[in-house]
């Protein structure tokens, strides 16, 4: 058995962990950075590949949680976590979301002038920007959609750094924060997974870990630290939780944007290397329009969703581009630890309320698509009907049922609920866990509800916040 | 793999090409190993049970019967190796990103 020391212990090295390290290690604190998955050379694969999902994704993107219907989701498993595989779209989060969560959940020196503040620094840092020119066609044709049938859309800045002819880099985490933690004397363990927490009384006095090593053998080693944040995302954080014995409030406030999709063919060919950074704002956010990954196999899946025509649309893929409408949903989840199985068991339970709104959002969806021109939309509904015509979108509103409704998403919160409302939260207003004196969750779980954006912006702003307070402490 | 699990992917495959095929074939058996042990349980009972009434039945894999089934599972077992089947086979192929 090895055995190390740290000051700080910061488990996982995703958008949480790595602002954690980095804040900390910049402030002079000893920092040990712990990552289940290897580091992979942000260089070594195409954005959204099959090599990608071999290489970076937790479970190859097999996830799922369960219920009526399932919802497939993604997290990645690499040093960078999910912001290496993410479409670095950056979305503050809506200030009236922060007003009802800090009242709702009595949040303390938090609302969107004080995420504001650590926003701004952030953005700086990683080169927050817009496209440098005009947006491909896959993203156009977005804002071409709305502005026909006069709702609001927005291109989204990205966590992207554009050089002198235009070709931009995303600024994932294993390009940025964590090399700068590296540099400020953080040490950074890949291939190295908590296996549980070790705890005295009310402290966490380190963690029991099995780190892989090349050669396939798996060495077993202990990190004492003085301050544990855990920041393995929404689903890993609690099950790491569970196992360790803190169950109160941990893994059972799940939310999620369920998310419909649209294969939709265009007279004109459409990019399919890179995701649409436009998306419709008009019904943000409870209801969110965007574009999806479009490489030949993404565009495969959606197709196949619907069944008929797909061969024919299938030989013209480079005129379809996927779409999709995500909503706020009403229901919660819950993720749970269950001894002997190596990975969580996630449930989510969509209402009726949610199915409805999802309909809605396919046939707005569709709306703007035919605006914009599309000739032909293929819903990710089991056998749905290929639409040609906006009078025949309203046959859809039947068709998303439990049955039938195929959906995903990529963004998971709240497992871990900050606030000073003990009954409804995991953690207190800056993440420390409830009952422990040094143990805080420092990622996407601390969310306090489904923000309707992506979270990525979100999560590193509170996580700088809690950072300064737990220096200043 | 599973037999049936194989006898699923082999019906599903485009391809004649025994390289392109066999790639699929081994990219689906990764996919499967890696799920979530839950799922991947599930998924195993399902192609142990489908498995032994498509031995009694006779003939070859009917997808479509499970595409039509009642039953949730059944449906979401077979959207699932269509889905792994169609990506891999889209994404091994050369210019998958336009």
């Amino acid at each position: 058995m090895t055995a190390l020391d740290s000051d700080v212990l910061v488990i996982g090295s995703g958008a949480g962990g790595a602002t954690t390290a980095a804040a900390l290690a910049g402030a002079g604190r000893s920092v040990t950075v712990v990552e289940e998955g290897p580091w992979i050379d942000p260089e070594a694969t195409e954005a959204f590949s099959l090599e990608e999902m071999v290489a970076k994704y937790r479970h190859r993107g097999g996830s799922a949680a369960l219920g009526s219907p399932p919802v497939a989701y993604a997290e990645g498993r690499c040093v960078g976590g999910s912001t290496e595989i993410n479409s670095g779209l950056w979305h503050r989060l809506p200030p009236e979301l922060a007003s009802e969560w800090k009242e709702t959940y009595q949040i303390e020196e938090f609302g969107g002038d004080v995420l504001d503040r650590y926003s701004d620094q952030i953005e700086a840092d990683l080169s927050v920007s817009r496209l440098p020119g005009a947006p491909p066609p896959s993203s156009a044709v977005l804002p071409q959609g709305a502005a026909e049938l006069g709702w609001r859309s927005v291109e989204f800045p990205r966590v992207f750094r554009y050089d002198g002819e235009g070709r931009g880099t995303k600024q994932t985490m294993a390009r940025t924060l964590l090399p700068r933690a590296v540099h400020d004397g953080a040490q950074l363990v890949a291939d190295c997974q908590v296996v549980k927490l070790l705890r005295r009384h009310d402290r966490v006095v380190g963690a029991r870990c099995r780190r892989r090593h090349v050669d396939g053998t798996v060495e077993h080693l202990t990190i004492g630290a003085d301050h544990v944040f855990v920041c393995g995302g929404s689903i890993q954080t609690p099950a790491l939780l569970q196992r360790s014995g803190f169950r109160t409030n941990i893994g059972n406030g799940l939310k999620l944007h369920p998310t419909i999709k649209i294969a939709a063919r265009f007279p004109q060919p459409v990019d399919h290397a890179d995701v649409p950074m436009h998306r419709i704002t008009e019904f943000a956010p409870n209801l969110t329009i965007g574009g999806s990954a479009g490489r030949r196999g993404h565009v495969a899946l959606a197709l196949a969703d619907s069944g008929s025509g797909h061969a024919e649309a299938m030989a013209d893929w480079e005129h379809v581009g996927v779409y999709y409408a995500a909503i706020r949903s009403d229901a919660s989840g819950r993720v749970i630890a269950v001894p002997g199985l190596r990975s969580p068991i996630v449930t989510y339970r969509l209402t009726d309320g949610d199915l409805s709104r999802l309909a809605r959002g396919l046939i707005l969806l569709g709306e703007a698509l035919l605006a914009a021109g599309a000739t032909h939309l293929y819903p990710s509904i089991t056998g749905g009907a290929v639409v040609r015509r906006p009078d025949e979108l309203v046959q859809w509103w039947d068709t998303v049922t439990r049955d039938r409704a195929n959906l995903m998403t990529v963004h998971m919160t709240s497992t871990v609920r900050i606030g000073e409302r003990r009954a409804r939260t995991g953690a207190d207003s800056f993440g420390r866990v409830w009952g422990t004196t040094n143990l805080r969750v420092n990622d996407a779980a601390l969310v306090p509800d489904a923000p309707g954006v992506n979270p990525q912006a979100t999560i590193m702003a509170i996580a700088a916040r809690n950072c300064d307070h737990f220096l200043a402490g | 793999m599973f037999w049936f699990e194989r006898q699923v992917v082999a019906a599903l495959l485009h391809s004649r090409d025994d390289l392109a095929r066999s790639a699929v074939e081994a990219y689906v058996d990764g996919a499967l190993a890696a799920l979530p042990d839950h799922i991947r349980a599930g998924v195993a009972a399902e192609s142990v049970l489908f498995g032994g009434w498509a031995r009694l039945r006779g003939g070859p894999v009917d997808l479509e019967r499970l595409d039509r089934s009642r039953i949730g599972p059944a449906r979401q077992y077979a959207r699932l190796l269509r889905s792994l089947v169609l990506f891999a086979e889209h994404e091994l192929e050369p210019g998958a990103a336009g």
